[in-house]
């Protein structure tokens, strides 16, 4: 897309804003640079773990040194006396934000009832991290995880071997994370293209039983669908997006969630999907008839 | 350098202790500020080369450290980088409004601090990091690399600032850094996810 160069658009960001990562995890970006690097940040969780990746680098270069004795006893007295602040600096989520289930229906119900430009409007706004007092602290996290972490320690004072006994989890937390950030940044990006003057939405009947639609905005493609027939295991749905030409190109299998799939497809430059079914793991091409056509 | 045991400890008994200490009890930062007191204290001292002013930083750092432990998330990365990070972050601000005071009141002086900066970076930099794992890394840099990246590290500078003071292309200096870091993450084997 031409957009994708210029970079004017909300969602965009200038392609070179990438390279300044580095720059903004030393700390050497100008005022210009540092709210760009930012913008890019508040949309993109790749960005953000790229970013993670470039403090670590940086933080390997101090040079862990005894600070001066008297140091303890000031910090630990001042520490007596200072409150600790919640893990939440960001103001009141709104609806739509809260990861999870929300994300999605607000996702569908929007799909259902056609385009309604305000209704979308909301979720990526308040997702807007980077409001917290901390350089880093207040990006992305409207934390449940740390919030339930607070919770559950209360003020039991924690023995190093207990403490490290329940770190181990962490693999979990990851995923729950990646996860959350990866249903906040789909319904921002299915808010803006339901605003989206020029965004269409297709409703058809499924062959075999369901129902599909796809809101087209932009190259941006979000297709969704409910009660599809069950599969047999070794059988899996496959979505295609189909080109102008009438060429198609896969955009994978579908995860099916109790006959609901839906999927985002970014910058796909298609005028529209097709399902079919195919053997567990997808096709290279289509090997049978699509169940459902859906092209502006 | 004799290193007091609870240094040694695992990245996820450190991350555990921050954790946990997000519970209110003001007991509990006491294991919290020995484990990443020197982190705060080193990440300072690399910048402001000052100890008067790194302690300064690293009382204000630590303090802070307790009052959004709650902030902390893990899952981003360890409590180390994290606390060096907020330690760096407050040690470049200093630095940068000292320079903007010296800019204000006298020119020379400034032009003088910059030069110094650049001399001292070059050698503490190779006698510091001896032994650590960082070291080796940056020896596999190009040397113009390593330049760029050393001089913004320890320098506290700018890209603008570093392209002055090594007299390149901003651009230039830019892909360097670029170019260099992602050589260390390489080389440290940071990857997340």
């Amino acid at each position: 897309m031409a957009d994708e160069m210029t970079g004017t658009g909300p969602q965009n960001v200038r392609p070179d804003v990438w390279d300044l990562l580095p720059g903004y995890a030393l700390d050497a970006l100008d005022d210009l640079d540092r709210r760009a690097v930012e913008r890019l940040l508040e949309s993109d969780a790749d960005a953000r773990r790229e970013l993670d990746e470039y403090r670590e680098v940086v933080a390997a270069f101090a040079i862990e040194t005894e600070p001066p004795a008297a140091l303890r006893a000031s910090v630990l007295e001042r520490v007596q006396s200072t409150p600790q602040l919640p893990a939440v600096s960001l103001p009141p989520a709104a609806p739509g934000l809260e990861p999870g289930p929300a994300v999605t229906s607000s996702g569908v119900s929007a799909l259902g009832s056609g385009p309604t430009p305000d209704a979308g409007a909301t979720p990526g706004l308040a997702a807007a991290p980077g409001e917290g007092t901390m350089p880093d602290a207040g990006n992305d996290v409207v934390d449940l995880a740390s919030r339930r972490r607070s919770r559950r320690w209360g003020v039991a004072a924690v023995s190093v071997a207990a403490a490290a006994a329940i770190a181990v989890p962490t693999t979990i937390a990851v995923q729950v994370t990646a996860e959350r950030d990866r249903l906040r940044e789909q319904s921002q990006v299915v808010a803006e293209m339901l605003a989206d003057p020029e965004g269409s939405i297709l409703r058809r009947a499924i062959e075999g039983g369901g129902q599909a639609s796809v809101l087209v905005a932009d190259g941006d493609l979000f297709f969704r669908a409910e009660d599809l027939p069950d599969l047999d295991p070794d059988r899996a749905y496959q979505l295609w997006v189909v080109a102008p030409d009438g060429s198609v190109s896969s955009a994978g299998v579908l995860a099916e969630d109790d006959g609901d799939v839906s999927s985002l497809v970014r910058q796909a430059d298609g005028i529209g999907i097709a399902v079919t079914v195919e053997p567990e793991g997808g096709s290279e091409q289509p090997t049978t008839d699509p169940i459902v056509v859906l092209t502006t | 350098m004799a290193s007091p045991p609870v240094r040694t400890s695992s990245r996820d008994t450190v991350d555990a202790l921050l954790t946990a200490c997000a519970g209110g009890d003001p007991a509990a930062f006491a294991p919290v500020y020995d484990a990443l007191g020197p982190v705060a204290y080193g990440a300072s001292l690399g910048v402001l080369r000052d100890p008067d002013h790194a302690a300064e930083v690293t009382q204000e750092v630590m303090v802070e450290v307790w009052q959004t432990a709650a902030r902390f998330d893990a899952t981003r990365g360890s409590a180390r980088t994290w606390v060096a990070t907020l330690a760096r972050r407050r040690a470049v601000d200093r630095v940068r409004s000292e320079q903007a005071r010296r800019d204000r009141d006298q020119r020379d002086t400034d032009l003088r601090m910059g030069e110094s900066v650049r001399d001292v970076v070059v050698e503490d930099v190779e006698r510091n990091l001896e032994g650590s794992a960082v070291r080796r890394c940056i020896e596999g840099l190009t040397p113009t690399q390593r330049e760029a990246v050393v001089v913004a590290y320890y320098g506290g500078l700018t890209y603008r600032e570093v392209a002055e003071q090594l007299d390149a292309a901003l651009p230039t200096v830019k892909s360097r850094i670029r170019d260099g870091l992602n050589r260390l993450r390489d080389c440290l084997g940071v990857r997340h996810g």
